[in-house]
Parts: C-alpha cells; sequence; structure tokens
C-alpha cells in the first residue's frame, strides 16, 4: 500500500515538473521584448532625421521649430521609459524563469527514486536549488509560517 | 569602440543589456555561459568590462572569472556580476573569485551605464 502511494506521489511529481517546465518554456516573451527595442531604435532614428529636415529646411519658422525640439524631447523621454520597461521586464521574466528552473528540478528530484527509503526531498534540499535571495526570504517566510 | 562582453543564460537578458550598451555607443560581444565567454576570449576578443551573470551552465559565473584572471588580457579587466543573488557569501565569493564590482537585479539602465561608463568611457 505504502509502495502504491510513493509510486503515485512520484507519478504526480513528474507531470507536475513536465507542466512548470512547459508553462517555462511559455514564458519567451523574446518577440515582445523585440518589438519594444525596435520601437526605441525607430525613435531615435526618427529623431535624428526631424533634426535633419529642420536643418535643411530654409523655410522653418519659430512655431515649427519650437514644435521640433518639443517632439524631439518628448520622442528622447518615451525612448528612455520604453528601455528602462523593457530592461525591466527581462529582468522579470529571468527571474521567474529561474524560480520556474527550481520548481522543475526539485519536482523532477522528487519524481525519481534515487533517495534512500525512508528519506524525502527536504525544504534544506529545496533550498540548496535557490539562486536568489528573494527566493531564500520567500522560503524562510513559508517555513516560519508553517511552524508557527 | 570600446568592447563590453555580456554572459547570461537568458537570451532576453543578452538581448537586452546588448540593446542598452548599443545605444550607449558600445560594442558588445554576448555569451550564454562563462565557457562561451572563455571562448570568446581565447578568439582574440579583448573587452574593456565584462558584465556576467553568476548562475549559468557549464561554467558559472564565479568559474569564468577565476578562468579569465588566469588569462593575461584579462587580468585586471573589470569583472561585473550582474545577478540576482545579492547575498553576502555569494559577493565574497565572486569578490575573491576576482570580481570588480556588483549590481543586483533587477537594476536600472542608468545604473547599469553609470558603473559602465565609470569604467569604460563609450568611444
Amino acid at each position: 500500500m505504502a509502495d502504491t502511494t510513493e509510486a503515485n506521489e512520484r507519478l504526480v511529481c513528474a507531470i507536475l515538473a513536465e507542466q512548470v517546465s512547459t508553462l517555462r518554456d511559455r514564458m519567451d516573451a523574446s518577440t515582445a521584448f523585440d518589438l519594444l527595442w525596435r520601437t526605441s531604435a525607430l525613435l531615435s532614428w526618427l529623431s535624428g532625421l526631424l533634426g535633419d529636415l529642420s536643418r535643411h529646411n530654409a523655410n522653418t519658422t519659430p512655431v515649427l521649430e519650437r514644435e521640433r525640439a518639443e517632439a524631439i524631447a518628448e520622442v528622447a523621454e518615451i525612448r528612455g521609459e520604453l528601455d528602462k520597461l523593457a530592461f525591466f521586464q527581462a529582468q522579470r521574466q529571468d527571474f521567474a524563469r529561474q524560480i520556474a528552473d527550481c520548481v522543475v528540478t526539485a519536482l523532477e528530484r522528487m519524481a525519481v527514486a534515487e533517495m534512500p527509503a525512508g528519506t524525502s526531498f527536504s525544504s534544506g534540499d529545496l533550498a540548496a536549488l535557490y539562486v536568489s535571495d528573494d527566493q531564500r526570504k520567500l522560503h524562510d517566510a513559508v517555513v516560519q509560517r508553517l511552524s508557527s | 569602440m570600446s568592447v563590453i562582453l555580456v554572459l547570461d543564460d537568458s537570451a532576453t537578458m543578452v538581448m537586452s543589456l546588448s540593446h542598452i550598451l548599443k545605444g550607449a555607443g558600445y560594442e558588445v560581444e554576448t555569451g550564454m555561459n562563462g565557457r562561451e565567454g572563455i571562448n570568446k576570449l581565447g578568439e582574440g576578443i579583448k573587452p574593456s568590462v565584462i558584465l556576467t551573470d553568476l548562475n549559468m551552465p557549464e561554467l558559472d559565473g564565479i568559474g569564468f572569472i577565476k578562468e579569465a584572471r588566469k588569462i593575461a588580457a584579462t587580468r585586471f579587466t573589470p569583472i561585473i556580476v550582474l545577478t540576482t543573488e545579492s547575498g553576502g557569501r555569494k559577493r565574497d565569493e565572486a569578490r575573491a573569485a576576482g570580481a570588480s564590482g556588483w549590481l543586483t537585479k533587477p537594476a536600472e539602465p542608468s545604473q547599469l551605464l553609470s558603473v559602465v561608463k565609470q569604467l569604460c568611457p563609450a568611444k
């Protein structure tokens, strides 16, 4: 009976490992990032183009010049915000992928019968897989909550 | 143009870092792990600054720093660790291996460029 339960638990862990692994692969947002960076590069190019057009236009007026300067300033601000957003999101995605990697590794280890009978995958074993302080803080918070 | 070598096992992070550094006027070489980084150095690339993640497959950031410090051309090249690890033990380990500085993710583009520009102004 105990053997059957253990086999079932291993099967569940193996299935969960595959599911989280699939989820991790679907986190890839490189197309969205690529679009953000292309937009940022395009804005930079357009900004330069506005400046060039202005320099080669003898019929410019003070109003046009002011609007050009305002447009260039706005473009620069939006470009900076886009770069910041893309960089921040890339780091968040990287962090989420690392957490998913950790869960997959833990489930895979729990799914195989490589540990001696009577032993199990401990929270300490799990902690050894962490790659960031955020994971360790979360771990400590859960351990503290469940032990109080 | 100054060359920055970027090492990270996340393709998105590599693309993101490259975009920011290229936008600031740097030439960028990339690798997905420490082994690729060592191979790049073996090909004769002479980076002015190296940015590396810590947790990477094949050869991790600490291993890369140790190997890079054995190569004459990169013995004194600034190596900045960019990682989700902010723990003191890892930081000490990286410093002992020869890391010059540390940036904890999430960082802002301005923080990254400020550190890189201090070490190597874009030409």
